[in-house]
C-alpha cells in the first residue's frame, strides 16, 4: 500500500468520524466530489462502516445472570448469592408490620374478653358474686 | 455520573446482591456483544463475559469514579478479551505443534475464530453471509486493531471514550482505526 493511499484512507476515516477541522473537512468533501479515486475509496470505507455498525447485536443467553451469580456463589464458598427460603432478601419491613398487627389483635382480644387481663374491671370490689370475699372475723 | 449510578455503586460496594443483579441486567448484552465480536465464538464470549462481571463484583472497590462506570466496565471487558485472545493463540500454537509432531503432513488445525470461509463468495455480501464474512475478517485482525474497530464501528463509542478505555492517545487510536478499516475494506473488496 502506498503512503498516499494510506494517507487518503486516514483522511477519509477521520472524515467519516467527523474528526476533522471545518476547513479540512470541506477540502476532503471537494476531493470526494472531484476525484474518482477518493470517491471510490470513500464509498467503500463508508460501506465497510455501515456493514460493521449493522452487525446484529448479540444477546447474552437467558441463563447468563443465573450463571454468573452461581459462579460467584461457588467461588465465595457460599458467602454470596445463597438461595434463601424467602427469596433474595428477607422482607424485614413486612415482617415488622405483621408482628405489630398480630400484637394489636392479641391486645384487642385480651381487652375485649370478659376474663382478659387487660380489661379494666370497673366493678371490682362492688357486686361481683364470685369475687366477693367474706371478710374473716377475728376470733 | 448520575445520582442513580452513584447509588448503584454504593450498593455494589456494600456487596448488595440485588444491585449486582441490576448491573448484570443493565449491561450484560453490551458486554456480551463486545466479547462476541472480539472473540468470534459464542462459548468463549459467554465465558469471558461472565469473568468480566465476576471481576467487577470482586474489584468494584478499585473503581475510583475518575471515569464513567461504563468506561471502567468496558476496560475490564477489553482486558479480559485480550487475555483470552492471547491464551487461545498460545493454545492454538501448542495444539498445532502437537499435531505436527504426531501427524506430519496432515491437515492443519482450523484456528480461525470465525470458522470456515463462506462457500459462495458471490453471495457473501448478503445477510448472514456478510455477517459471517465480517466476523471472520474482524477475527483476523490483530487484537490491538480489533479492539478499536469493535468499540468504534460496532459499539459506536466515541474516540475519546476509546482513548479512556484503552489508555491510548488519540492519534494511536485513530491510526489503528484507519489501519483496521483499511484491512476490512480490502477483505470485503476481495469478496465482491
Amino acid at each position: 500500500m502506498s503512503d498516499s493511499e494510506d494517507e487518503m484512507i486516514a483522511k477519509l476515516s477521520d472524515y467519516l468520524d467527523d474528526a476533522l477541522p471545518q476547513a479540512e473537512r470541506a477540502e476532503i468533501a471537494r476531493k470526494i466530489e472531484s476525484d474518482a479515486g477518493w470517491k471510490a475509496a470513500h464509498a467503500e470505507l463508508a460501506e465497510t462502516r455501515r456493514a460493521l455498525s449493522g452487525l446484529h447485536k448479540a444477546h447474552a443467553p437467558g441463563s447468563f445472570t443465573q450463571d454468573v451469580t452461581s459462579t460467584i456463589h461457588k467461588r465465595s464458598a457460599g458467602r454470596f448469592f445463597a438461595r434463601r427460603t424467602l427469596g433474595d432478601r428477607v422482607p424485614f419491613g413486612a415482617l415488622v408490620v405483621l408482628a405489630v398487627l398480630g400484637l394489636a389483635v392479641v391486645a384487642y382480644l385480651m381487652w375485649a374478653s370478659q376474663t382478659g387481663s387487660l380489661k379494666v374491671d370497673h366493678q371490682a370490689g362492688s357486686a361481683a358474686p364470685g369475687s366477693s370475699v367474706q371478710p374473716t372475723t377475728p376470733p | 455520573m448520575s445520582e442513580l449510578e452513584r447509588s448503584l455503586l454504593r450498593r455494589l460496594r456494600d456487596r448488595d446482591e440485588r444491585a449486582f443483579r441490576e448491573l448484570l441486567e443493565g449491561h450484560r448484552d453490551r458486554v456480551y456483544n463486545i466479547t462476541f465480536r472480539m472473540l468470534g465464538n459464542r462459548a468463549e464470549a459467554e465465558d469471558v463475559a461472565q469473568e468480566v462481571f465476576i471481576t467487577v463484583f470482586k474489584t468494584i472497590d478499585t473503581f475510583r469514579e475518575e471515569s464513567k462506570f461504563s468506561t471502567w466496565l468496558y476496560r475490564v471487558t477489553v482486558n479480559h478479551c485480550k487475555n483470552r485472545i492471547k491464551y487461545l493463540a498460545r493454545r492454538h500454537d501448542r495444539d498445532r505443534d502437537e499435531l505436527d509432531e504426531t501427524n506430519a503432513g496432515g491437515e492443519g488445525v482450523n484456528g480461525s475464530i470465525g470458522g470456515p470461509r463462506p462457500a459462495a463468495p458471490d453471495r457473501a455480501l448478503e445477510g448472514a453471509q456478510l455477517e459471517k464474512l465480517l466476523q471472520d475478517a474482524i477475527a483476523r485482525l490483530d487484537d490491538d486493531h480489533r479492539v478499536v474497530v469493535v468499540l468504534r464501528d460496532v459499539e459506536d463509542l466515541s474516540i475519546e471514550e476509546i482513548c479512556e478505555i484503552t489508555g491510548l492517545p488519540d492519534g494511536t487510536v485513530k491510526s489503528r482505526l484507519h489501519r483496521a478499516r483499511l484491512v476490512l475494506r480490502k477483505k470485503l473488496q476481495s469478496h465482491v
